[in-house]
């Protein structure tokens, strides 16, 4: 029994570190189960009231892979011919164009980004021609040399891939779904997942196409006043019309009061409890801004859709100034909780399009060292900027990039020769989205569809019941057999086999894995292999028992003799699940990192744990252990 | 209970006629594999694929032909077990057809619905993979699959020697070659889809692991014999290595079977391919474990002609 302290300790920080992992996706068993009695208004409401609870629950949960809850995975890429052609802009000639073909083809057959081959094909061409006479720029210049060159090329190429992420990101936002993903895949791919969605259709209606850079002007700050004032009482009768309960009835008088009398916007926010009460479809959803200012209010991430609804109503549409549309600010304005997006009052016109700008940075304020966006326009676009700017003195001007305002800075005064500052930005972090959006207008990144993967929620149900009787049947099947073919030893080695479960499942969520159907295959298989290292030890057990040795001898000359074995047998299929979770994607990964958690778990399990099960039996108890 | 308890078979002797058996089963895979070929999934041939779910049960071949005029190609359409919501029934349509998907998924559905009224058709699962995006898969997998063989072709000559290693790689080999030519012979014989895609490589990846695992456990014995017995003649040795390890090996790849049997048999329409590669792929990995990579470390040995060296432990 001696040394085993350190054993049993390792074996019990393990079990309670997998505890503490798993907690909260026990909870979040216990939270859907209790959500799935509630009825609609009940669930909304608790959503609503445990917030950052069930956040934090979802956050922490081993999550669910878009096969066993239903979902759609996308994997889009970025144009990059495209933007190396407009980089070169009207430098282009019939050579670069070859080359470009030629690189463009070579880089779908080999594993080579395109600007690399395209480069390289360049230099094959003429290895005395110079690149740079293609490009212009800050950095590039006539002496530039083409390893410069390709150095800008990367920077771009990485920029335009920021860029379309942040276009992505904000289609996305727009979608209202919980939970998505959006992450890079290598140099020129974006791989979107969204849980739970079920109308393809849609996504891949919004998700496409190149995103529209321009500057509108903004409503007028009175005008957008009293129409907010009017669709907030539109929705206020017609709930009231359509309720025929007694009580609201009479809450609906006392808003009636209170609107007579001249609307207090303040008051509102600090009533909108109450309001929640009455049933105004629009506060539910709204909260209306101050007066003098070209915002509409804010919506909360999750009822956007609900606004949207709301909204789209031609009645109220009517309602609005001339030419004014709704659009949501990129930034959302979160203190704590959910998230609140500003809704601006922007005009359908475009005033200038983005493809007038030629450049943007970031810049810092040479005084305050405040951070600033510097913007140059073309000839073109600076003639009419400067007659905009000049016309609409202590006005906003919206920088709206795909439906969507990034910025809405004040003209402080007519700008001429085309070059602007944007100032008084919140911090260097929103000076370079904004430039990054700016930048769009010169270059847009055109993203296609190259994947698609979409699992109905019906068919997620599906594998997910699949993947547990897979499961549960393989888990009795082996350990019944274990009982029967190794008898006392078997039980401990089931008794391991349990442990090594919850090993797996305690790494998946502390790794923040995500448990797929090929994963859970990767566990039901870990069951099969898992029993092999006891098997191996057993095996040896008895063979030792079979010399005459003395029970305790043949035990430990049995882990002694086959632990080489199990270790060298382990370390392979541990290598060829490395290999596989590096080149596989999506569900493949999901397998091989549950073949690794599983290999790990089931080593410790297998020889720790049993051991210390057999030397307190054996010699601690002077029990007898048959090994069948 | 106890099984192969004292086994005493002449393996080595007898690794004549696992000679012919590997041959002629390689032979026969090459050969299907050549003749019949290999069926890719979307994931390395790009397409688009379909499943869809329609409240009475519909004739795939019927389906397929009212598909064809209007998707202007032949779809491939099977059917979809196990889907089983409301116990409505559900096809499995594939098209090589190029286009938005929205487009071809419309077509594909007022296909269904005007050729069967009253069928209600409804997409329920959409795979879609592009051309460049299948070449890039593919590149992908035959990289895991070499580097997985190197990797532990690597290993087994570091931990062994060159002749192990050798054997190991060459019973890996063949696993996957036989595996490879059950799939091209039983394609379109069998109810489900052989088609080779991600899942699939995964399969194999994990039929190369797991047939070293148990190669690996033979080894171990011998290189612990070969210390063991010095004076013996190292086939004598090597017989006696399998042998001892016989009831482990038998009883670890029927735990393992017994469990891919299950996901066969529950894991859904997803992993039938998937499990049914492994199915074969224990059996082949267990059967080349004795009868492949032992004789082959036993051929070299006799070839090379030197003595019993030291091996590092």
């Amino acid at each position: 029994m001696q040394g085993n302290g350190f054993k049993v300790g390792a074996v019990i920080f393990f079990l309670a570190l997998s505890a503490w992992y798993l907690f909260p996706s026990l909870r979040g068993l216990s939270l859907n189960n209790r959500l799935e009695g509630m009825s609609q208004e009940e669930r909304v409401d608790y959503e609503r009231d445990n917030f950052s609870m069930i956040e934090s629950i979802k956050e922490k949960s081993l999550n669910l892979g878009l096969d066993l809850q239903g979902g759609m995975h996308i994997t889009m890429e970025v144009g990059l011919r495209q933007l190396i052609s407009e980089l070169a802009g009207e430098r282009r000639d019939e050579a670069f164009d070859e080359v470009l073909a030629a690189a463009d083809a070579r880089s779908q057959v080999e594993s080579v980004s395109l600007i690399d081959a395209f480069v390289d094909e360049f230099e094959n061409r003429d290895p005395d021609a110079s690149l740079s006479r293609y490009f212009r720029s800050e950095v590039i210049t006539r002496r530039s040399s083409n390893a410069e060159v390709t150095e800008y090329l990367r920077a771009q190429g990485t920029d335009a891939i920021e860029r379309a992420m942040q276009v992505i990101r904000n289609r996305v936002d727009r979608f209202g779904v919980t939970e998505p993903s959006i992450q890079t895949q290598g140099s020129r791919r974006i791989v979107v997942e969204l849980p739970g969605v079920d109308d393809p259709e849609r996504v891949r209606s919004l998700l496409k196409g190149t995103a529209r850079l321009g500057f509108h002007l903004m409503a007028d700050p009175g005008e957008l006043n009293s129409s907010l004032q009017r669709i907030i009482s539109y929705y206020e009768v017609d709930v009231a019309a359509s309720a025929d309960s007694v009580e609201a009835d009479e809450e609906e008088i006392n808003e009636e009061a209170e609107s007579d009398t001249s609307f207090d916007v303040s008051q509102l926010l600090a009533d909108t409890e109450d309001l929640d009460d009455v049933g105004n479809a629009l506060l539910d959803v709204l909260i209306p801004a101050g007066q003098g200012s070209v915002v509409f209010g804010q919506v909360s991430v999750q009822d956007t859709a609900a606004f949207n609804a709301l909204m789209a109503d031609p009645e109220v549409q009517a309602m609005l100034p001339r030419d004014i549309e709704l659009r949501y600010d990129a930034n959302p304005s979160s203190a704590s909780g959910p998230e609140y997006f500003p809704v601006l009052a922007v005009n359908r016109n475009m005033e200038l399009s983005g493809e007038a700008i030629t450049d943007a940075r970031v810049d810092f304020d040479p005084t305050t060292n405040q951070p600033l966006v510097d913007m140059e326009m073309n000839s073109e676009g600076a003639r009419i900027w400067s007659r905009l700017t000049g016309a609409n003195v202590d006005k906003n001007i919206a920088i709206v990039l795909d439906g969507v305002v990034y910025s809405y800075p004040t003209v402080l005064g007519q700008i001429s020769g085309g070059r602007s500052q944007i100032t008084s930005l919140a911090s260097q972090a929103e000076a370079e989205d904004i430039v990054t959006v700016l930048k769009s207008g010169a270059l847009p990144a055109p993203v296609e569809i190259v994947e698609e993967r979409t699992v109905g929620p019906s068919l997620g149900v599906v594998a997910r019941k699949a993947g547990f009787t897979s499961l549960m049947v393989g888990l009795v099947i082996v350990v019944l057999f274990m009982i029967v073919y190794y008898r006392g030893g078997g039980m401990v080695a089931d008794m391991a086999l349990i442990i090594n479960i919850i090993f797996i499942l305690g790494i998946l969520a502390g790794f923040n894995a995500t448990l797929t159907l090929p994963g859970i295959a990767g566990i039901v298989l870990t069951i099969g292999m898992a029993v092999d290292a006891n098997v191996l030890i057993f095996e040896r057990v008895r063979e030792e028992q079979g010399t005459g040795k003395t029970l305790k001898a043949s035990i430990d000359g049995g882990y002694s003799k086959a632990l080489s074995a199990i270790i060298d047998a382990n370390i392979t299929t541990f290598f060829v699940g490395i290999i596989l979770y590096s080149f596989g994607v999506g569900p493949i990964q999901g397998f091989a990192v549950t073949l690794m958690a599983g290999i790990l778990a089931s080593l410790f399990s297998a020889i720790v744990f049993t051991r210390i099960i057999f030397d307190y039996a054996v010699i601690g108890r002077r029990m007898s252990v048959g090994f069948g | 209970m106890r099984i192969f308890e004292n086994a005493d078979f002449n393996l080595v002797g007898s690794r004549k006629s696992g000679y012919i058996l590997s041959g002629t089963l390689i032979l026969l895979s090459l050969g299907a594999i050549v003749t019949r070929g290999l069926e890719l999934g979307i994931d390395f041939r790009g397409g688009m694929e379909f499943v869809v779910e329609s409240s009475q049960v519909l004739e795939a071949t019927a389906v397929r032909a009212a598909l064809t005029s209007v998707l202007e190609a032949t779809p491939e359409v099977k059917t979809y077990s196990d889907v089983g919501a409301g116990g409505r029934d559900a096809l499995l349509i594939r098209t090589p057809s190029e286009g938005e998907t929205t487009e071809i998924q419309t077509m594909v559905v007022q296909g269904i619905s005007d050729a069967f009224p009253g069928s209600d058709p409804q997409v329920i699962k959409t795979d879609v993979v592009g051309p460049r995006f299948a070449e890039d898969l593919k590149r992908g997998s035959l990289y895991a699959v070499l580097g997985s063989l190197l990797v532990i072709f690597l290993y087994v000559m570091l931990r062994f020697e060159w002749r192990f290693g050798l054997g190991a790689v060459a019973a890996l080999f063949h696993d996957v070659l036989i595996t490879l030519g059950i799939f091209s012979l039983l394609q379109g014989l069998i109810p489900f889809s052989l088609q080779i895609d991600q899942a699939i490589i995964a399969a194999f990846l994990t039929i190369v692991g797991y047939s070293l695992n148990d190669t690996v456990v033979i080894f171990d014995r011998i290189r612990e014999y070969t210390n063991l017995f010095k004076t013996e003649p190292y086939k004598t040795v090597v017989n006696r290595s399998v042998n001892t390890t016989l009831s482990r090996t038998v009883i670890t790849s029927g735990t393992t079977l017994l469990v891919v049997t299950t996901l066969f048999i529950f894991g859904g329409e997803v992993l039938r391919g998937f499990s049914f590669a492994l199915i074969i792929g224990v059996i082949i990995g267990t059967y080349s474990s004795v009868f492949v990579a032992t004789p082959v470390v036993v051929e070299l040995h006799s070839r090379s002609g030197s003595a019993t060296r030291a091996v590092r432990r």
